[in-house]
């Protein structure tokens, strides 16, 4: 068992103390650029000029290769849709390749060299999500392939077995697709019943529902941290109290949060947290849960197979204690790997800075598409106290927002998202099909607002005098 | 500004279209600058090139070979050059915006699920009927609330409505690469023209199979033989031959020929742009037949070459923009589309 020696905020990788030659490996890239690049450190050492203050974005940029170049027309890719990936920095792409180059072995069961090594990285990558969101212990961190197989994992192993018919489960109708569905079908095996809270005329979530919402019935809180379409913040440490007062669990949808600014586990006090490592310049194909131990110890397994077992027989078998017993077969090592380098990246940076810098970044965008006529953004309006995540979902009056992100794609290069986001009871809460969305992560500047904007008025222009 | 389409390329992960011989890297267009040179004085020599598919393209049909320009219908081969007469991407759109503008709307109650084309970040629905005269070859309808998808719509509406179920099964939807739109052919869930397309074809061959079940007859035979559509049975229908040029033969097009509207709108553009050169070219006949144009006097569709110094000044959109202003009555009363050449005297030397 692991313990944690307090908080890890940059640990020096196992690639640079062996392998001190691989730093510079670009053939895996199928594009190739010529363009004047000043480092090729794989490393996240970022080259910001000792004088004057360069903004996060512009200083972060070119640790991301993905952004230089030309979509379309030959208009400069302008990369606006955060929320649904983010772009990863060359360290984390390097280490998974490193991953794939130097010690790619099975982990936990074999002795040999390689192995042991794999094993190694792969806890270590554990250790530094734990450490990111201040767990108190890594076997507290269970790796799924992504936040929505995470809230699966809670529906069916702890939701099958501590709900009961007529208990209840209190949710927003702001939540992803991933936050309600696994509920609905929990419901329909266990009768339990989904109470879901609206909006308020500020367009946040109705707290004071929720509050009332909470009953003794209430098993379960499921609610997002950051909204994906709505740019909005809940209370976290208030909803917490008022679901353990009653007895309720609390699980939080944290994917649109733990990669924008600091989550500290302890000090929401919540009893499960969900969060994908795409969404925060880690690699596809891996997410974690983060469960109390206490929780976890006392679910059964979700997935059964080879790693989650302790002994196996004919008729039964017994299972590994956490976080094993949630990690059946061969997991994402590499990937659990590129994770953990993304942590590190993005912890050298400092995710206070990250979050201050984005506060500010989401103003300006806000304030922006607000000047552009016939704009209608969803969510809150910012002020001191209201914060907005750096993200606007928007529609245009007698526009659909299909035509319009198509026409920013093709002629200014300008990526945005149109549809639902994964949101559909809260756009047909609003009234509408579907809406635009622009989202920032800490490598757009405001260059890249005002290239949106821009084009978001020719864009306007180009339909509305068609008419 | 993007290459003329005189190559076109069957790849969806280089955009614009390539020469064939990059086919085998997915390159950014920056990377060869030198291919960018401005051939506007070429609009009109797209004719009958092969298209070259990539075999290293995952995202290509691989059901059937892409159909060459020859072997496109007709109708849709009017679509590929009216697009390909249009170098500027804005006004590409623009035409796409264009034919959704008169795409005749769909009435609210064939606004079903059933008619709905699934996939599309938009809605759009899309209905199929057999002509009441033929009983044989097909109309289609559709309506989007987005414009591009009801752009797309409109174009299959026009390529389609008025052929055989044979003919429309038999019909690649590649042929939308060479308007130079970027229209992904990639199939996923998430293609909306290519589920468009997909839907027209499943609607014409249920009403084939309904249309069977529906016979007594005993011959057994209802497919129509003909593989070769010839456009003289439908011109007989609703198209006023004293006025327009019932000659279905489409070889060299005979702009000196016009009708009222041709006067109409060469008298327009005389007038309102004192024009150094003026080209206004009938090419309805090639049009003849479909559904949008059954019922009119033919003169629907028109190219356009105006030199002008109005032109002075204004981007390419805004040259358009004037000319469909001047033509608005036109455009009103039946006038389907037109290809428009809008330069200024110094672009073409004058």
């Amino acid at each position: 068992m692991m313990t944690m020696e307090g908080v890890v905020l940059k640990l020096p990788s196992f690639t640079q103390l062996m392998n001190p030659n691989h730093f510079t490996n670009r053939t895996s890239l199928n594009l190739r650029f010529t363009f004047p690049k000043s480092s090729s450190s794989s490393t996240a050492s970022l080259s910001v000029p000792a004088a004057a203050p360069v903004s996060l974005g512009h200083s972060t940029r070119h640790d991301f290769e993905i952004l230089h170049q030309k979509v379309n027309n030959g208009s400069k890719l302008v990369y606006l849709d955060n929320a649904a990936t983010s772009q990863k920095p060359s360290a984390v792409i390097d280490a998974v390749n490193n991953y794939y180059r130097s010690y790619n072995s099975n982990v936990h069961r074999g002795i040999h060299f390689l192995s042991a090594r794999a094993t190694d990285e792969y806890e270590m990558a554990r250790r530094k999500v734990a450490a990111f969101i201040n767990a108190s212990e890594s076997s507290e961190i269970v790796f799924t392939r992504n936040a929505t197989e995470a809230i699966n994992l809670v529906a069916y192993s702890w939701g099958m077995s501590n709900l009961q018919p007529k208990d209840e489960i209190v949710l927003t109708i702001a939540e992803h697709h991933s936050a309600i569905v696994p509920w609905q079908l929990l419901s329909e095996k266990t009768d339990a019943v989904l109470k879901f809270v609206s909006l308020t005329e500020d367009e946040v979530p109705d707290t004071k529902m929720l509050q009332e919402l909470v009953s003794e019935k209430t098993k379960l809180v499921v609610v997002h941290h950051v909204s994906n379409m709505l740019a909005s913040v809940l209370p976290i440490n208030e909803i917490v109290q008022w679901a353990h007062d009653v007895g309720a669990k609390v699980l939080v949808d944290a994917c649109q949060s733990v990669p924008h600014m600091v989550v500290d586990v302890q000090n929401l006090g919540v009893d499960f947290l969900v969060a994908s490592s795409h969404k925060m310049c880690g690699p596809t194909g891996v997410g974690f849960l983060y469960g109390k131990s206490e929780l976890l110890a006392a679910m059964p397994p979700f997935l059964g197979g080879g790693e989650m077992i302790s002994d196996v027989f004919l008729d039964h078998s017994t299972y590994a204690d956490p976080p094993s017993r949630f990690e059946a077969g061969t997991p994402a090592i590499g990937e659990a790997i590129g994770l953990g380098a993304a942590i590190d990246y993005l912890s050298e940076i400092g995710m206070q800075k990250i979050h201050d810098y984005e506060v500010d970044l989401a103003n300006y965008l806000y304030e922006s598409l607000r000047t552009v006529p016939g704009v209608r953004i969803y969510g809150p309006t910012p002020s001191a106290t209201v914060h907005r995540a750096a993200l606007c979902s928007f529609n245009v009056e007698g526009l659909h927002p299909t035509d319009i992100a198509t026409f920013l794609d093709q002629q200014h290069g300008v990526a945005i998202r149109s549809g639902h986001h994964c949101a559909q009871p809260l756009h047909r809460y609003l009234g509408i099909n579907a809406s635009a969305r622009a989202s920032l992560y800490f490598y757009n500047t405001k260059e890249d607002v005002d290239d949106f904007v821009r084009g978001l008025i020719d864009t306007i222009d180009f339909f509305s005098s068609f008419k | 500004m993007s290459l003329s389409l005189s190559f076109c390329h069957i790849s969806t992960n280089f955009r614009p279209p390539s020469p064939s011989i990059y086919k085998t890297l997915p390159l950014p267009p920056s990377y060869f600058p030198i291919l960018r040179f401005p051939l506007i004085s070429k609009s009109f020599t797209v004719q009958s090139t092969p298209i070259r598919p990539s075999p290293t393209d995952p995202s290509l049909p691989t059901s059937s070979d892409p159909q060459t320009f020859e072997q496109l219908p007709r109708k849709f081969q009017e679509i590929v050059k009216l697009f390909q007469s249009v170098q500027d991407p804005k006004a590409k759109y623009e035409q796409l915006l264009f034919y959704g503008k008169n795409l005749k709307s769909l009435d609210p109650q064939f606004k079903s699920d059933k008619n709905k084309v699934k996939g599309c970040v938009s809605q759009v629905w899309l209905r199929a009927y057999f002509d009441d005269s033929d009983k044989k070859t097909v109309v289609f309808e559709a309506d989007s609330d987005a414009l591009i998808t009801k752009g797309l719509a409109a174009l299959l509406v026009q390529g389609l409505s008025g052929s055989t179920v044979e003919e429309i099964l038999r019909i690649s939807p590649d042929f939308i690469v060479l308007l130079g739109l970027q229209q992904s052919l990639s199939p996923s869930r998430n293609n909306g023209f290519l589920n468009m397309f997909e839907l027209m074809q499943k609607k014409a061959l249920m009403l084939y199979v309904e249309a069977e079940k529906g016979i007594k007859s005993g011959t057994g035979i209802v497919e129509n033989p003909t593989k070769d559509v010839d456009f003289d049975p439908k011109l007989e229908k609703g198209i006023d031959s004293s006025e327009s040029r019932s000659n279905t033969d489409d070889s060299e097009p005979n702009g000196s020929i016009l009708g009222n509207r041709g006067h109409r709108i060469t008298e327009i553009l005389k007038r309102e742009l004192q024009p150094f050169e003026l080209k206004v070219e009938d090419v309805s006949y090639e049009h003849a037949g479909h559904a949008g144009v059954r019922g009119s006097n033919g003169e629907t569709h028109f190219n356009l070459k105006v030199v002008s110094k109005e032109f002075e000044g204004k981007s390419l959109v805004k040259r358009h923009r004037l000319i469909y202003s001047l033509l608005d009555n036109e455009l009103q009363s039946g006038l389907h589309a037109l290809s428009i050449e809008a330069k200024t005297p110094s672009e073409v030397g004058i």
